[in-house]
């Protein structure tokens, strides 16, 4: 099977759109993914009969098979070496890790392996393949069910880091991640799964990976997140703007790589930024955009870069809910931004 | 001597409640009523977690309904509270059997400021310092390595103690299973390791986790002997592991024994319909009448002691008694507030997480920082 015996992945016609919750959206993008290219697979744990633990893949086995979609043994290295393999040897496999939390087993293979086999091998080898997997907290998962471990891997050269919070961006980012010539690691933010609902084309589309997106246009600060913070870092913009402040809100999408240009832009107009993160705040990838918008536009910051983030500590199961950096303390950092 | 790598799970008592063998004679009437009304106070345990998830009163729980013959007969075959236990997260009749309070469980599962694990793990991630009982990590076979480690500080330190670990079928695919079990044969460490063998990990047959035939010839690759037991027959799991434990207490080395066994219920409130999608009507019911309770009901009933409907429902009301006191005490302890997420990050508290306790403390209180 060549690329060019791929089909045309969805019938719809452009402008038609229908209502999809983002789990909806995932397990669509990876349908029309099969359907359109013979060369993926979708693998994993429980990802067969059961459909996955938060029923991503419900469905799939059925329509197309074991051979493209099958329960792997419970070994995240094996998942993720086995993909790195069928990658270099031509199929497109989308692999899922059950948790983000378990990323841990597989991390030789992440880092070792798939980031880096383009670069060893001079370009002769390569690693295309994708790796989805649910994370974040606020579904009282206790540590080994809630962690944010996106920053592991944006600091691995080699590997895309993606997170949607709609389900527009999930289908078009899952699409384009599956079509393209890297190893993209594909975190779900799982307490969005169900809880957001969203208008998505019927039509093929895809969202280029390392594109932000203005959620929210405003004059007076810049508020930046990515993933299951979205919704709230929306929720402390109406807020402000009930107060009269005028925020703009950007979803980043893309960790690596991420857009630099419509950050900088948004920051030069507004002079003030707040980043927006749940994991922990030591060594957290927003740590990044804050270096870049104060190296490039330390003269137009009207008040230093505020950073809203996880707290440095294991995810706590009790307090669960107070762990994640909700509308309030991102509003609250908002107005310490512009009092500053 | 019990053989190592047998084809067939040994047994001592079939289904029917006949012994095959001759019943070693410590296993009197009165002991076999001692192992089944902790058998039973555990399954009735199940019952209440699972009405309690169903409450939102807790919000995880793994079922162990079928294998309290393999938890129950592994923890009287070691020395409670002597010996070192690295569970898995279905361990709960292991933890009971071993000792750990009825309180401590049940608080762990709530939540509660009597939990000791003060409200931080997901619920039925126990740990209990008293029972030298290690706190259980969602991470499956993670606790494999640390078990070896700690059976060689047992070596190391020339204690009369062994380790124990446990885990699912499941857990022997993960990387961590294979360096775990090669580094404590390695090392001839005094380490038991047992696979509770209840034949699926979630929605995965044994079939699809491993082309091996079965778990326990596993051990050879890494030195050690493998024993192959009927985990739902009380009388050969502590036969077995008793003697597994004694030799390995002997300094021959680490050993594995696969407990082959059956999860009655579905694996965790994710899948609470498991016969819908994954495994058959059939195939449980097949196992419902392989229930290790019954089976040392109807030795009983043999053995010519039989366990009258009124003494087997008082041992019901009883555990559920011991569930609702349990459950009052924990709730009457209150929540853990939000200083429980700064505390026992570190040793110490270093300045950072001073700084971000400070912050909380003025959200949530109003306090000035
Ligand atoms: C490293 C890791 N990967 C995936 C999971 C998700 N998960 C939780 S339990 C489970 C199945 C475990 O099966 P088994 O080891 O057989 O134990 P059982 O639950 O059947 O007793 C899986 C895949 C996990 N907890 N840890």
């Amino acid at each position: 099977m060549t690329a060019t015996q791929s089909k045309p992945a969805a019938s719809g016609s452009a402008g038609e759109t229908r209502t999809l919750t983002l789990i909806q959206a995932i397990t669509e993008a990876m349908q029309e993914e099969l359907a359109r290219d013979e060369r993926v697979v979708v693998f994993g744990e429980d990802v067969g009969a059961r459909g996955g633990v938060f029923l991503a893949t419900a469905g799939l086995q059925e329509q197309f098979g074991q051979k493209r979609v099958f329960d792997t043994p419970l070994s995240e290295a094996s998942i993720v070496g086995a993909a790195v393999g069928m990658a270099v040897r031509g199929l497109r496999p989308i692999a899922e890790i059950q948790f983000a939390d378990y990323m841990g087993p597989g991390f030789d293979q992440i880092i070792s392996q798939a980031a880096k086999i383009r670069y060893r091998s001079g370009g002769q080898f390569s690693a295309p393949l994708v790796i989805r997997t649910p994370s974040g907290g606020g579904v009282k998962g206790g540590h080994h069910h809630s962690q944010s471990p996106e920053s592991y891997f944006t600091h691995t050269p080699g590997l895309k880091v993606v997170m949607p919070s709609t389900p527009y961006d999930a289908k078009g980012l899952l699409k384009a991640a599956v079509r393209g010539g890297d190893p993209v690691i594909y975190f779900e933010p799982k307490r969005l799964y169900r809880a957001v609902k969203g208008q998505v084309p019927t039509h093929d589309y895809t969202v280029e990976l390392g594109k932000g997106a203005v959620r929210r246009e405003g004059t007076d600060l810049t508020i930046i997140g990515y993933g299951g913070v979205m919704p709230d870092a929306e929720k402390a913009a109406q807020a402000l703007a009930a107060e009269g402040v005028q925020a703009e809100v950007i979803d980043l999408r893309s960790l690596v790589p991420w857009d630099r240009d419509l950050v900088l832009t948004s920051v030069a107009k507004t002079g003030r930024a707040v980043l927006v993160s749940e994991a922990p705040r030591t060594s957290n990838f927003m740590g990044e955009v804050a270096y870049v918008i104060q190296e490039h536009l330390f003269d137009q910051l009207l008040a230093p870069v505020m950073q809203v983030a996880g707290f440095d500590t294991p995810y706590p199961y009790v307090q669960d809910k107070v762990y994640l950096p909700g509308a309030n303390r991102i509003a609250a950092a908002c107005v310490r931004a512009l009092n500053y | 001597m019990i053989q190592p790598f047998t084809s067939d799970p040994l047994q001592w008592v079939a289904e029917d409640g006949r012994p095959i063998r001759e019943l070693p004679a410590r296993f009197t009437p009165g002991v076999l009523r001692d192992l089944y009304r902790e058998m039973v106070r555990a399954r009735e345990f199940d019952k209440k977690l699972v009405t309690l998830l169903r409450q939102g009163r807790t919000t995880f729980y793994a079922q162990a309904s079928g294998m309290e013959a393999t938890q129950v007969g592994l923890a009287r075959s070691i020395r409670a509270g002597h010996d070192w236990v690295w569970p898995y997260y279905r361990d709960h009749a292991l933890a009971l059997a071993l000792g750990v309070p009825m309180l401590d469980l049940v608080s762990q599962c709530l939540g509660t400021n009597s939990d000791l694990c003060r409200g931080r793990q997901m619920p039925h991630h126990f740990g209990a310092a008293r029972q030298n009982l290690v706190s259980i990590s969602s991470s499956i076979a993670s606790q494999v390595p640390p078990a070896a480690g700690n059976a060689m500080a047992q070596k190391y330190l020339g204690v009369d103690e062994i380790t124990v670990c446990t885990f699912g079928d499941g857990a022997t695919s993960e990387g961590d299973w294979h360096a775990g079990m090669n580094m404590a044969g390695a090392a001839q460490a005094p380490c038991l390791f047992v696979c509770e063998n209840n034949q699926w990990a979630i929605s995965t047959n044994l079939r699809a986790q491993t082309a091996s035939e079965n778990i326990h010839i596993k051990a050879k690759a890494y030195g050690m002997p493998g024993y192959y037991v009927d985990g739902n027959d009380i009388v050969a799991v502590i036969e077995v592991l008793s003697q597994v434990a004694e030799q390995v207490r002997a300094g021959n080395g680490p050993a594995l024994v696969e407990c082959l066994t059956y999860r009655i219920g579905s694996h965790s409130n994710a899948d609470a319909d498991a016969e819908k999608n994954y495994r058959t009507r059939e195939e449980v019911n097949a196992w419902l009448a392989r229930d290790p309770i019954v089976r040392v009901e109807r030795l009983l009933d043999h053995l010519g002691a039989p366990v009258s409907a009124e003494e087997r429902a008082d041992l019901i009301s009883a555990a559920h008694r011991e569930v609702d006191e349990a459950v009052l005490k924990a709730e009457a302890s209150g929540q853990p507030d939000w200083r429980i997420m700064f505390e026992d990050v570190y040793a110490d508290l270093p300045v950072h997480l001073r700084e971000q306790a400070a912050f909380l403390r003025a959200e949530q209180e109003g306090v000035q920082a």
